[in-house]
């Protein structure tokens, strides 16, 4: 159940969280010593074009000398013009702008994955938790470890290296195949499938089993409720038993780990992204990595962390909503 | 850091059980799990301290032909530009788990600190860390990494710092949990009632029932601060001049090894980040069963 002073504690936790990833990215660009613009620029260029420092200093807002007003600026900016700032690398475009064309990408790259990879964990996890103790459970965990301690970008070099060269029956990398014209039409929509297809594998694959694992240990746990052993006693069929009354009070806790586990498969994807050359934040992050797009960084860094304290606000009400016998702070 | 561990130090709950019969490192080497863990764990450990002292090549000796496959020469093959891939893995395995080694070093002091104080004395200390652990497990770490290795000109010693401050909190809380339990313990109480000082009571009656905790959790950081470190390199964040598992990675999607079909330079350093993340939970479910079953013996 949701008391209101639940809400309270958890909304102030995530506008605290909110306002500490604000401020550690307004503070950052101004802990390098001395001049930002002019640090960043000579590190790049290694020569000091005069009109440069004096637009990377009004990009930055160091403009005054007070940082409490550079910051209150700052605030306003952020908060009223949704204003992030210019990219240095892809001049003129505004950060904003950049991460609203990559963003759908993004989008739909997680929430599809997301998706297949909750359901066919839950699946498998009911699967191997009912039979937990036994041979097949014990090896089914052993190769799901296994698969959680890959790592996401090796995976997808190794798909693309099998899948894409040695039998080359997907797309090596991009968004969709350059010969098509992006439109409503069906060959699009068939070439943006085809290209997502096999990035969306990689995340399903090393995020699944971990959901799987969850959903196991929380089966098992539910073997020792009086309820099931009533279920039992009842002559209830084994199948019914699994499926209808303890997979059903098992699944609580996994949504929640579905939801909270969004951070970890927020930079998994932007991980797939990068290698397969998807047109997705995680690659635009990337390219500012690699050509020192300050601003950009920033932008992404803060709408990323925005976004995942966000889902962690979700996971606490959704929490309290599905088990009303979880009584919180 | 298993080698210092003082068996009778651990027993989970000292006050009930009975006389411990066997070693602990005994009981922990009899378990499959955590034995294979272990071994897993030790010959990646000796094989990159060897690589330290020698490799069949020098390791960034780079005249070799380009793009060759594995043979008796080269058991790896080579690079795009010329290095033998064995001698390359050989002194990166050495590298990213020393990265491994000293976050774990760093994450593991922080968070059993925390824990400790805040788990002990409670109150507005307890409050404030909690609070603040809080609301580190809600930031993203990875762009977090991100941003602060593109600010700061990342060398392996910072690195090492930044995920090292970023992988206690997890840990602070557990440990926290447990002593909570802990303190309610007779023993303990009847110690603060006898006036025994706090720093004494957390170090000698109570510091000794979070081992098992502070040994899981090293090995998970360990291994997690590899897989990080080899991100952050991987995004062309970190020391690429360093060699390591992630910077081998790095080039070899940078250098499009791909298209040279040069599995032999991408498969060695992924999989073994993968089997070592397989030992890392063996090894934690090892030593979660033989404790569960020492707990079991009341």
């Amino acid at each position: 159940m949701i008391t209101r002073r639940y809400l309270i504690v958890r909304s102030s936790y995530a506008l605290a969280t909110a306002m500490i990833a604000i401020t550690l990215n307004f503070l950052l660009p101004r802990l390098i010593p001395g001049n930002p613009a002019a640090v960043i620029l000579f590190a790049n260029y290694h020569y000091l074009p005069p009109g440069k420092v004096k637009l990377l200093d009004s990009e930055f807002g160091l403009t005054t000398n007070n940082l409490g007003i550079e910051y209150l600026d700052y605030l306003k900016q952020l908060f009223l013009h949704f204003n992030l700032g210019v990219s240095f690398s892809y001049y003129p475009a505004t950060v904003a702008n950049l991460i609203e064309t990559h963003l759908p990408w993004t989008l739909y790259l997680l929430g599809v994955s997301t998706l297949v990879s909750s359901v066919l964990g839950v699946i498998t996890g009911r699967w191997i938790g009912w039979r937990a103790g036994s041979r097949g459970e014990s090896v089914t965990s052993s190769i799901f470890i296994g698969l959680t301690s890959l790592p996401y970008f090796w995976l997808a070099i190794i798909f693309i290296l099998v899948f894409a060269f040695m039998i080359p029956i997907f797309p090596l990398s991009g968004s969709f195949s350059i010969t098509i014209i992006p439109g409503p039409t069906l060959a699009f929509l068939g070439s943006v499938i085809t290209h997502s297809l096999l990035p969306i594998i990689t995340i399903v694959i090393t995020t699944f089993p971990a959901f799987a694992l969850t959903m196991r240990n929380t089966m098992v746990n539910q073997n020792k409720e009086d309820y099931l052993l009533m279920a039992k006693a009842k002559g209830l069929p084994k199948n019914v038993i699994e499926k209808r009354y303890a997979a059903r009070n098992a699944i609580l806790p996994v949504t929640t780990h579905i939801v909270l586990a969004f951070g970890y498969i927020v930079s998994g994807a932007f991980f797939v992204e990068v290698v397969f050359s998807y047109q997705g934040i995680g690659y635009l992050l990337y390219k500012a990595v690699t050509s020192y797009d300050y601003p950009l960084v920033d932008g992404i860094f803060l709408m990323i962390t925005i976004t995942v304290i966000i889902a962690n606000f979700v996971a606490d009400l959704l929490y309290a909503i599905l088990d009303p016998r979880v009584e919180l702070r | 850091m298993i080698g210092n561990y003082n068996p009778e130090n651990t027993n989970i709950q000292a006050s009930e059980l009975p006389p411990v019969k066997e070693n602990l490192l005994v009981q922990i080497w009899h378990n499959r799990k955590a034995r294979t863990g272990i071994m897993i764990i030790g010959f990646f450990a000796i094989f990159g301290i060897i690589g330290q002292i020698h490799t069949p090549y020098p390791a960034s000796f780079d005249n070799f032909p380009t793009w060759l496959p594995p043979s008796a020469k080269h058991w790896f093959g080579t690079d795009y530009d010329g290095h033998d891939v064995f001698s390359q893995f050989m002194y990166g395995t050495g590298v990213s788990l020393y990265v491994g080694a000293a976050v774990a070093l760093i994450a593991v002091s922080l968070g059993t600190m925390a824990g400790l104080v805040s788990g002990y004395y409670g109150g507005i200390v307890d409050n404030a860390l909690m609070r603040f652990v809080d609301i580190l497990l809600i930031l993203p770490t990875f762009p977090l990494l991100v941003i602060l290795s593109t600010y700061f000109k990342p060398t392996v010693t910072s690195t090492i710092i930044v995920i090292g401050i970023l992988s206690w909190p997890f840990m602070a809380r557990v440990i926290r949990s447990q002593i909570l339990t802990v303190k309610q313990r007779p023993f303990v109480q009847a110690s603060i009632l006898a006036g025994m000082p706090g720093y004494q009571i957390m170090l000698k009656e109570i510091f000794k029932f979070t081992l098992p905790l502070i040994i899981i959790n090293a090995v998970y950081i360990f291994v997690g601060a590899i897989v990080a470190q080899a991100g952050l390199a991987f995004f062309g964040l970190g020391d690429l001049a360093s060699i390591n598992w992630g910077t081998m990675l790095y080039y070899a999607q940078s250098q499009d090894a791909v298209i040279y079909y040069a599995w032999w330079w991408i498969v060695p350093p992924g999989l073994s980040i993968a089997i070592l993340g397989i030992a890392a939970n063996f090894f934690g479910n090892g030593i979660t069963e033989v404790f569960g079953e020492r707990a079991g013996e009341v």
